[in-house]
């Protein structure tokens, strides 16, 4: 959810502070910077009837349709027990009562073959805790994981702030071509290719992430494909972390999710990492919430120590296991009317769209649709992108540009369409306005550079006059 | 001065000097000083010591990192004790042989008016905007709460303010936040020892930051007017030994009231090490988790920010949860008081990975805000039951002829058992601790805090008279089975049975 634009040495000068260590400085300027648009979005959210100039986020990808189902479920009789085990220290790896409901949740949404073993999950106060956690024990500072890009922004906050790990991106094209079936494929001739310049360039690669439902593209890698990759990290001896948090987010009927814990066998089980969480298929981001599944006993372990520094508290761990062992509710009331949500919130947005005319990647899961600004950028750069951006926020709306998913090519923003339908309409509305305006803004300027042109090709040069250059 | 590797500048702690062990018979110093004939040149490092938590770390795994290795090893030698008793655990009913926990820290004599408070209605409410994502640093309704409580109960002399407040989940979080961002990688902080050993681990995890301890002596000399004192003279000693070694140190912490040894810095005190603090241009971080804990009143317990001048406000940084005031450690919430808008910020870079969810953030607002039950109910009760657990135990080991150290704070006693050890080394204490675990009571022993001296151990005494007294009853059972060095080395007991 961050939006990670800004380099090191974007703001080499701008914090300067005695009292912090350099790592100190590092870690504040990178993240404030970063974070100013979610900060400021924070102080003055919109509101249909009390703020209705107040910042509409379509940036942040929060799940917030489903909210009033939550809340309603969270507040039955059944979620206010208190016990004296829920108010005191406890096993840090999660209590054992829900880590055996997270391990029974996962064996069924996942389909696995075999049950799961609580022994195997490890659970912490959410998914940038479980990465944060992971990258110290899978890697040394300055070694890297690559990501398939786009990808989501705030890995590289996960990665970086604590852990100091990097990240190597392995870059997806829109462009269709032979090596490319459909925009963005991943394919491990491209896996190949960016370890090979990570290696060469002196980087240990020690892992590979993988989004599955992706984010921000949305797509739904097969089982063959996530097969292929599994080998394709076993090959090179990497670990894979697949961060399936979108797994309940697929509305597109016509589409299977496979979960990699549904694979009758792993290419490498040791390595294969699964991490899960409540925050987008159930709506409770602020819950903090996080779960990692793993057969590899050390890593498991060695995350565990992580335990006290990520900890939840008894009270919300008794909810959550509440909440996650409601079957019934999940699967008759619950996914029911979110998934008819998503698609409704999806059509309209999608609708709107193409209406607009931008070109977008139609996919059927996740909160949010990859859309192509490329035609509003003159030139088509980094640059035009940021300044998009800003045009958007000055008229209070938050999307989120392409580079803050180390998208190689300009032009691409995340749209996030996971909102009640007042706030869609508010916020397409003032999209479309941008839009508009910079259409105008272009227009009026490839007049101004036409008459220009007009003017010093017409006027013959004498010396009494002066010499018309081109702007 | 020959620089020593560190995993030795451990040992020799175990080696005290001289004048410690004044009073002891001949036998046991006999042994003391074959031992330290070895070393001779030890003496003036008994001061300080630089601590290495991964000096035993031995093992690697083929799928961790090196650090991951060293992480793991930490979760795979965590206390023994406490992976016993919790197979192990006493219950009335169904495992009246099990263990009793007179180890950990946790005050559980108050869990009945906690779980009647937090299931009141006000407590069960659900709004959307706390399901979803906060401002990192902690809702506002939190902080401002937090700061009202704190100008209350700490007798600030000015108003607290919300913006200097941070809200993690536990004060363990905001050592490792506070030690990233103050500190670069295999730097240290002071901390007078024996100490609350957890914090090793804190501060070092993430964040690579190691400890120099400033050794205590539970002798007391010169200007000193009680055992385990802290002067400025051990401050000063401490820093410049470190830095003889190449240790740079950036801040000094201090837990006041003190765990283990449940004592209180007077403000003369704390005035004097913050201005120490100040001299050397280092960060002091207090950390109060106890301040509501303190059941004898003629103590006098003064908060940090109660003082009027801090010597050098903007490095002075306040650590404060409900866990141990409160009694409710498994609910995670903590937070930091600083004036210091750059460290203040700096944390809050960090706050995602130590969220606490928006429904604890409201529940622990409405606690906090509570003022009325706080003191016509809470405050009075723990306070009441505090003292009487309190006055049961050491009761009990005046009755055995023990020693201990208690001043009124805290929830635990720091018992003098060196008697009961053969030799004064740590071996024979984890000895003793393992002949107690056996007998189905665990204690904590004194290496765990960095206590210098072998045969100090803390024992907990906030938990209910029924546990207290089949604990202090297998405790007496151990302790009369065991020779005691006495100078007139009486005849060897009969164990009990």
């Amino acid at each position: 959810m961050g939006q990670m634009f800004y380099q090191e040495s974007d703001f080499e000068n701008t914090v300067i502070s005695y009292d912090l260590s350099n790592r100190g400085i590092d870690i504040s300027a990178l993240y404030h910077l970063s974070f100013q648009d979610y900060n400021t979005y924070q102080g003055n959210k919109y509101h249909k009837d009390k703020n209705t100039l107040g910042y509409i986020n379509l940036g942040t990808s929060e799940n917030k349709l489903c909210t009033d189902l939550l809340a309603e479920r969270l507040s039955q009789s059944d979620m206010t027990y208190i016990d004296e085990d829920l108010l005191q220290y406890t096993d840090w790896r999660g209590q054992p009562f829900l880590r055996k409901e997270v391990a029974r949740f996962l064996t069924f949404y996942c389909k696995t073959p075999e049950f799961l073993d609580p022994e195997n999950v490890v659970i912490l106060n959410g998914h940038s805790a479980v990465f944060s956690a992971l990258a110290m024990v899978l890697c040394d500072p300055g070694e890297a994981f690559l990501v398939p890009t786009p990808s989501y922004g705030g890995f590289a906050f996960s990665t970086h702030l604590y852990a100091k790990v990097k990240l190597v991106p392995v870059h997806l094209e829109s462009q269709v071509t032979e090596a490319n079936g459909y925009p963005f494929q991943l394919t491990v001739d491209k896996l190949e290719q960016a370890l090979l310049g990570a290696k060469i360039e002196g980087k240990k690669v020690r892992g590979l992430v993988l989004i599955n439902p992706q984010n921000p593209l949305g797509d739904v890698y097969s089982q063959d494909s996530m097969m292929e990759y599994l080998e394709f990290a076993k090959k090179y001896n990497l670990h894979v972390i697949v961060d399936e948090m979108y797994m309940l987010s697929v509305f597109d009927e016509a589409i299977t999710f496979h979960s990699v814990l549904s694979m009758k066998s792993l290419p490498d089980p040791n390595k294969t990492h699964v991490i899960w969480g409540t925050s987008k298929d159930f709506c409770i981001s602020g819950f903090r919430f996080g779960a990692l599944y793993t057969h590899n006993r050390e890593v498991a372990s060695a995350m565990s120590s992580f335990g006290y520094l990520h900890s939840i508290s008894g009270i919300a761990q008794y909810k959550l296991r509440q909440l996650l062992q409601d079957r019934e509710w999940i699967d008759n009331v619950y996914l029911p009317s979110y998934h008819f949500r998503l698609q409704e919130a999806h059509r309209y947005v999608t609708h709107k769209l193409k209406a607009l005319k931008v070109p977008f990647l139609n996919r059927g899961s996740g909160l949010y649709v990859w859309i192509n600004l490329k035609q509003y950028l003159d030139p088509c750069t980094f640059e035009e992108e940021l300044l998009l951006h800003h045009r958007f926020l000055d008229h209070k709306l938050i999307l989120s540009p392409g580079k803050a998913f180390m998208c190689k090519e300009p032009g691409w923003f995340r749209l996030i369409f996971a909102a009640r339908p007042h706030l869609l309409r508010s916020g397409m509305h003032r999209f479309q306005q941008v839009l508009v305006e910079q259409e105008q803004e272009h227009r009026v300027k490839q007049l101004e550079d036409a008459m220009k042109e007009e003017v010093s090709t017409s006027q013959p040069e004498t010396p009494a006059s002066p010499v018309l250059r081109k702007s | 001065m020959s620089t020593l590797p560190q995993k030795e500048s451990r040992m020799t702690t175990a080696c005290p000097g001289s004048d410690s062990i004044q009073g002891l018979p001949g036998n046991k110093g006999d042994g003391l000083e074959r031992e330290c004939s070895r070393k001779p040149d030890q003496k003036p490092l008994k001061f300080y010591g630089v601590g290495d938590p991964t000096a035993m770390f031995c093992s690697s795994s083929p799928y961790l990192s090196s650090r991951g290795s060293i992480i793991k090893w930490f979760w795979d030698s965590a206390e023994e004790g406490y992976r016993t008793y919790h197979m192990d655990e006493y219950d009335e009913d169904k495992n009246p042989s099990g263990i009793i926990n007179l180890g950990t820290s946790e005050n559980k004599l108050c869990f009945d008016l906690l779980s009647r408070r937090l299931s009141q209605s006000d407590m069960l409410q659900v709004e959307p905007s706390l399901l979803q994502y906060p401002d990192w640093r902690g809702h506002l309704f939190l902080r401002e709460e937090v700061a009202r409580f704190l100008s209350f109960y700490c007798r600030s002399p000015a108003p607290l303010k919300p913006e200097n407040v941070v809200v993690l989940n536990g004060s363990a979080s905001l050592f490792s936040a506070l030690a990233m961002v103050l500190c670069e990688a295999a730097e240290a902080f002071l901390i007078p020892a024996p100490y609350y050993g957890a914090i090793t681990q804190h501060v070092y995890l993430y964040g690579n930051v190691r400890l120099v301890y400033v050794y205590l002596d539970s002798e007391v000399t010169g200007l000193e007017t009680r055992p385990f004192q802290l002067t400025v003279e051990k401050l000063e000693m401490a820093l410049q030994g470190a830095n003889s070694e190449g240790v740079k140190v950036k801040g000094l912490i201090l837990i006041n009231p003190q765990n283990p040894l449940g004592d209180i810095y007077s403000p003369a005190e704390l005035q004097e090490y913050l201005e120490f603090a100040k001299r050397h241009e280092l960060h002091v971080m207090v950390d109060e988790v106890y301040m509501l804990s303190v059941f004898e009143e003629s103590v006098g317990y003064r908060s940090v920010l109660s003082l009027e001048r801090l010597p050098d406000p903007q490095r002075t940084h306040v650590v404060w949860a409900t866990s141990k005031d409160f009694g409710i450690s498994g609910l995670r919430f903590g937070t930091l008081y600083t004036e210091n808008q750059d460290v203040a910020t700096a944390v809050t870079s960090l706050c995602r990975y130590h969220g606490l969810s928006g429904l604890t953030q409201y529940q622990m607002a409405q606690l906090l805000r509570d003022r009325d039950w706080i003191n016509q109910v809470y405050l009075p009760e723990n306070h009441a039951r505090l003292k009487a657990a309190h006055t049961y135990v050491s009761e009990d080991l005046r009755a055995l002829g023990i020693p201990f150290v208690s001043r009124g704070a805290g929830f635990f006693i720091w018992v003098d058992l060196r008697k009961y050890l053969p030799e004064a080394t740590f071996e024979e204490e984890v000895r003793l601790w393992r002949r107690f675990l056996e007998n189905k009571v665990l204690l904590s022993f004194g290496k765990a805090f960095e206590c210098k001296e072998p045969g100090w151990f803390r024992l907990v005494f906030s938990d209910k008279t029924h546990r207290l007294r089949l604990g202090m009853q297998r405790v007496r059972q151990v302790l009369e089975g065991q020779p005691q060095v006495a100078e007139d080395a009486p005849p060897r007991q009969n164990q009990e049975p």
